[in-house]
């Protein structure tokens, strides 16, 4: 019975074996070379090399860790104050397209970076369709990346919301509006205290990708507005000034790591189990409603939506061009690409992120160990992809451009999501259940099998479904060295867009539509029961 | 997080879902590479993320070399050296293209390249590299301006780099930052041989004052910036080529390319890239057979419309479309030593004057 | 009515013995402390404690809430080890045997029916666990359902039952396992006290039908004393004798 107990703790064993080889190693591996440099690479930076305290001396280095901070924070404070009454406008009404409003939200997550980027600045850049009439001049200013920040985190923190407001019970709301209060004081006092613990985990996560993030920086953040993982990026891939990346990256990992802690504490307060009397949604009926539910749709219309029309538009103007893009042979090579990668990622992914959020949930007992063990699920999001990606380089040189790189590079980003969907779930399953199984002559791998997995299964889909827009949205792989022939639909839109002329814009936003349609069909796939707090109340339980 | 209805027989989502794992597994399993048989040797060649040949060519090289090529993409001309340079204990590559003679100086004060001494290391050629690199196909960085935007304004085209620090062309240029670009960083060199470097840095710094925007790359000047693609800006450094691949790549025919280059003295800067052997690597003489493969007339003439650059080889006949990117007459380049010696200097000091 | 259940493999009558059984709160790392006692010593749920049932006999303990009933039947179901004590079961010392193999059915305040199985799979639940066939299974739930009358519900999802329904369904369901010994937590304080006192009859009825051994754990004196044959109170971790 000791090792059976031990057992699932050991799940932690291959999550953890795979960041340490495929992240930590060649992330110290490039910190170690930029401590050691050797004598000839001096002489080609032609600077003394900064330590760890020196990067606050450096005043432009010391600007961009603050400004990373600072625009992570305004970003968050954004999504926010326009994500919390969305969410509570859907998580309260029903409405017909509800299903696939709640769907469509996970689009941006799907969208590349550059993609997105070029959607965000046809609105908003120089020219932008909404900036000239506004008369706003937005080039140059930090707010382009925030909007940017913006467009990919607000479906992060509704649907946190969402799912927060679904587990709200009913029975208190009701006490507290016959013991007088308005609506609007009844959400202050009963539903703001039971949902502001998930929504700050929600908030620790988008300020986590704000402030790490890389791809959206480099293109919206201009020359003055870019952030420290950026600055990394030239510092590394450019100048190669291994030692002031090295001191720099210290910090950005030290940050990222303490809101990765933050949100694994937040994660621990939350775990207990669903209850069952939620508030049922209302259907949406007068004046009021009506137009709290379209300022809702058109906010998410506004911010994470219009982007992408630019692009869709674009593609569907020409629809024969349209079909003679896809088709093309590199297309068509592209697609297979995409998909095969994708697919084994996702398994990969599937497998890791069940052992790691297992792993949380059988060391939840473990305090502080535990705390750790849950903060480990964002690893990938916490450290730098160059460091990672030069780092490959330096530690395996033998294995760079190969394809179990490649995939490990995919799932590396992709099983963080399933690891945090399926440690939410097991926190939230009522214990008996197990329990009531072991007792009916299940051994722990039976009950594992037949009870508790069919139960996570919902969340676990859902994970996927995030690790498999991730797959196929992928960035930072790109900073790898790939092969012509493992071309991607995301490397094909790059190298459209990096030779001039018309047919290669366009076939830039062909590919871009066909990259969102498979994302959406993932997710129809995967996430079919994607918001499903229930139209209407579960039956009480009747006199037998 | 509600639990599934129970099933009362297999629904609709339940199966879509069974066949959509089917599909994974299947495409991850059939997906995998099939096993190469292990007598034909790997050549690994490293080149920037711009190479491209014909298909035919690359196949029809592995056939009579009897190698199975392995290309390897290493991001921008200037990260893929650096990439070279990191791992120069464990090459990554035998053979690398696309160092250029901005680059050159840097490579050779690294040590990462190998001598070659086949018949391409003495052949002539319209465009010179230090050895141990053949130089490959020749190009020029200049201005390249928005046709239709001058036409509209009615502005006259600027006739040498002083006309840009003028109010009427405020706003009006967009350039790569030299730190993160190849074209910017040659641009930039451009300007200090043609001006000299105190004058250089007195025009960027009155540049600044007059509204130059900086772009991280190529891809952001041209395709956000540029005023042709809907940007704001009508003047943008880029190649002496990009005309005709306007014309190559636009959606309908045009007879006349939308877009010129602007040849100002100090604006434009001749990029010879070039292919060497990396020291260390092996498959000394596949490598050596690609050098020549690279410099043989089929792939000389191909890449003029693959890589938008001039063969170096003399004598390969000027593809059609070319017509439209008229060769830039004289360019200013510093030296490669002057380049090597101070690049990096150059670099900071022009991000002192122009960003900070 | 009723019919007998499938015999068990035993043939002379079983016994349950506990002896010593000793086992201390903890609480988990992020629990804060309990009201009242922000830094006592840990508390016992069980200390010392002894008890013995006899075969066909239903034993009822009461307790304050908190007390350590739950804990209690967890240790007796194996889901919890003691931190000392021994329980034996027939003569032979089963203190390390994993739950599966113990056969002791549990049931829950909460009935504790799987949502994403059916009821009939819900109750074939133990006989699939001892490889019996799905089809075979299925026809025995539905014939133990049929003694419940509720035959016409097997294919029903759990969550469109009645409070009621769903525990007949949970005593079928731990019946159809063949159990050596039947522990009861609460099972019937989620209900209305007309069922309540309906559900006790029934069950009483069905539990001595099948000749079984049980302890029932409940905070209802006046369902205690209806249902059991002795009765005991936890204390501090000791049992006292009631009736």
């Amino acid at each position: 019975m000791r090792l059976a107990a031990r057992l699932p703790r050991a799940l932690l064993l291959p999550p953890l074996l795979f960041v340490a080889v495929v992240v930590a190693a060649p992330m110290l591996r490039l910190l170690w070379e930029g401590a050691h440099p050797e004598p000839g690479t001096a002489a080609l930076t032609g600077q003394p090399p900064l330590t760890v305290w020196g990067v606050w001396a450096d005043a432009h280095l010391r600007f961009r860790l603050l400004w990373s901070l600072a625009q992570a924070g305004i970003s968050t404070a954004l999504t926010f104050a326009l994500g919390l009454p969305v969410a509570w406008v859907l998580a309260r009404h029903h409405f017909a397209g509800r299903q696939w409003v709640l769907r469509l939200l996970m689009l941006p997550f799907v969208v590349p970076t550059l993609v997105a980027a070029l959607g965000v600045l046809a609105l908003w850049g120089p020219n932008g369709h909404w900036a000239e009439p506004l008369g706003l001049e937005l080039e140059d200013t930090p707010w382009l990346l925030v909007i940017g920040n913006v467009f990919f985190n607000l479906c992060l923190v509704v649907r946190a919301g969402v799912d927060a407001l679904g587990q709200v019970s009913a029975s208190r709301l009701a006490a507290a509006r016959t013991l007088g209060a308005t609506p609007w004081r009844a959400f202050w006092r009963v539903e703001w205290p039971a949902i502001r613990l998930p929504l700050a985990g929600a908030l620790c996560l988008v300020f986590l990708y704000c402030f790490a993030g890389m791809g959206l920086a480099l293109v919206l953040g201009g020359q003055r507005w870019a952030t420290a993982e950026v600055e990394i990026y030239t510092l590394v891939a450019h100048e190669l000034r291994l030692a002031d990346a090295s001191a720099l990256a210290w910090w950005t990992v030290g940050f990222g790591t303490l809101l990765a802690g933050l949100y694994a504490s937040l994660a621990r307060r939350l775990a207990q189990p669903r209850r069952a009397d939620r508030v049922p949604t209302r259907p949406v009926r007068g004046w009021r409603a009506r137009s709290a539910v379209a300022a809702a749709l058109t906010v998410l219309l506004a911010t994470s939506v219009a982007p992408l029309v630019a692009t869709v538009a674009w593609a569907l103007a020409d629809v024969p061009g349209l079909w003679a893009v896809w088709t093309a042979p590199e297309t068509l090579d592209a697609l297979w690409n995409t998909l095969r990668f994708s697919a084994m990622a996702l398994l990969a992914a599937t497998a890791l992120g069940l052992c790691q959020g297992l792993a949380v949930f059988h060391w939840r007992g473990a305090a502080q160990a535990g705390l750790w063990v849950q903060a480990s699920t964002f690893v990938p999001f916490v450290v730098s992809p160059v460091a990672v990606a030069f780092g490959l380089l330096l530690l395996y040189p033998e294995w760079t451009a190969s394809l179990g790189l490649l995939v490990a590079a995919y799932t590396l980003l992709a099983y963080p999501f399933v690891g945090q969907h399926v440690a939410q779930s097991l926190a939230a399953l009522p214990p008996h259940w197990a329990q009531a199984a072991r007792t009916l002559g299940a051994s722990p791998w039976r009950v594992f099998v037949r009870v508790t997995l069919p139960l996570v299964a919902p969340a676990l889909r859902r994970g996927m479904a995030f690790a498999a827009a991730t797959a196929l949205g992928e960035f930072a792989v790109s900073l790898f060295l790939s092969r012509p022939e493992w071309t991607t639909l995301t490397t094909l839109i790059y190298q459209h867009l990096g030779r001039p002329g018309a047919a290669n814009l366009y076939a830039a936003h062909a590919l871009s539509l066909l990259l969102m349609a498979l994302a959406l069909v993932v997710f129809v796939l995967l996430d079919a029961n994607v918001g499903s707090a229930a139209p209407h109340a579960p039956p009480k339980a009747r006199h037998a | 997080m509600s639990h599934p209805s129970v099933p009362r027989s297999v629904s609709s989502a339940t199966l879509s879902r069974r066949a959509f794992a089917a599909c994974a597994v299947g495409l991850a399993c059939g997906g995998l590479p099939a096993w190469s048989h292990a007598e034909v040797p790997l050549l690994r060649v490293l080149t920037h993320s711009s190479f491209d040949l014909p298909k035919e060519l690359l196949t029809g090289f592995e056939k009579s070399a009897g190698v199975k090529l392995g290309i390897v993409k290493g991001g921008d001309a200037g990260e893929m050296l650096n990439k070279l340079i990191l791992t120069r204990a464990n090459p990554v590559a035998d053979v690398v293209y696309g160092i250029d003679n901005a680059l050159a100086g840097k490579a050779l004060a690294a040590g990462v390249l190998a001598p070659y001494s086949g018949p391409s290391a003495t052949a002539p050629s319209a465009a010179i590299l230090p050895a141990p690199l053949v130089p490959v196909d020749h190009g020029c960085v200049t201005l390249n301006i928005d046709k239709a935007w001058f036409a509209k304004s009615g502005l006259a085209l600027p006739t040498s780099l002083q006309d840009l620090t003028l109010p009427a062309y405020k706003n009006l240029l967009v350039v790569q930052n030299p730190a993160t670009s190849s074209p910017g960083l040659s641009f930039l060199a451009a300007t200090i041989a043609g001006l000299g470097e105190e004058a250089a840095f007195d025009w960027w710094a009155k540049l600044r004052a007059n509204g130059v925007k900086v772009a991280k790359g190529w891809t952001e000047a041209y395709y956000t910036d540029f005023s042709k693609n809907g940007g704001k800006r009508p003047i943008v450094v880029s190649y002496a080529s990009s005309p005709a691949a306007e014309v190559f790549y636009s959606k309908t025919k045009l007879t006349e390319a939308p877009t010129a280059s602007l040849n100002l003295k100090g604006g434009v800067f001749q990029q010879v890239e070039g292919v060497a052997l990396v020291k260390g690597g092996k498959q000394a003489e596949a490598a050596g057979q690609f050098i020549e493969f690279l410099r043989s007339a089929p792939v000389q003439q191909a890449l003029q419309t693959t890589l938008w650059m001039l063969p170096a080889t003399p004598g390969v006949a000027a593809a059609d479309v070319m017509r439209h990117a008229p060769t830039p007459t004289a360019f200013d380049n510093p030296s490669t030593e002057q380049m090597a010696a101070q690049t990096p200097a150059w670099v900071s000091r022009w991000t002192q004057v122009v960003l900070k | 009515m009723w019919g007998r259940l499938r015999p068990t493999p035993h043939r002379k009558p079983a016994m349950l013995e506990i002896s010593g059984l000793c086992k201390r709160y903890l609480p988990l790392p992020d629990e804060p402390a309990p009201p009242g006692e922000p830094n006592a010593s840990p508390r016992w749920l069980a200390h010392d404690l002894s008890l013995t049932v006899a075969p066909g006999q239903t034993v009822a303990l009461l307790g304050a809430s908190g007390s350590g009933k739950s804990t209690l039947l967890a240790m007796l179901a194996g889901l919890e080890p003691p931190d000392a004590g021994r329980v034996c079961f027939d003569g032979e010392d089963i203190t390390a045997w994993p739950p599966e193999r113990r056969r002791f059915a549990l049931m829950f305040q909460d009935f504790a029916l799987f949502p994403h199985l059916s009821v009939q799979d819900n109750v074939a639940f133990a006989l699939v666990e001892q490889r019996m066939p799905k089809a075979k299974a299925r026809q025995q739930a539905v014939d133990m359902l049929g003694r419940f009358g509720l035959a016409d519900r097997a294919h029903s999802a759990v969550t469109q039952l009645s409070g009621g329904e769903q525990q007949r369904v949970a005593l079928a369901r731990a019946l159809l396992s063949a159990p050596r010994l039947l522990l009861l937590d609460e099972p019937f304080s989620a209900l209305d006290a007309d069922l309540r006192q309906r559900l006790r009859g029934e069950f009483a009825q069905r539990i001595a039908d099948a000749g079984m051994a049980c302890i029932l754990v409940t905070h209802d004196e006046a369902e205690a004393r209806a249902m059991g044959q002795r009765g005991h109170r936890l204390v501090a971790g000791r049992l006292q004798t009631i009736w």
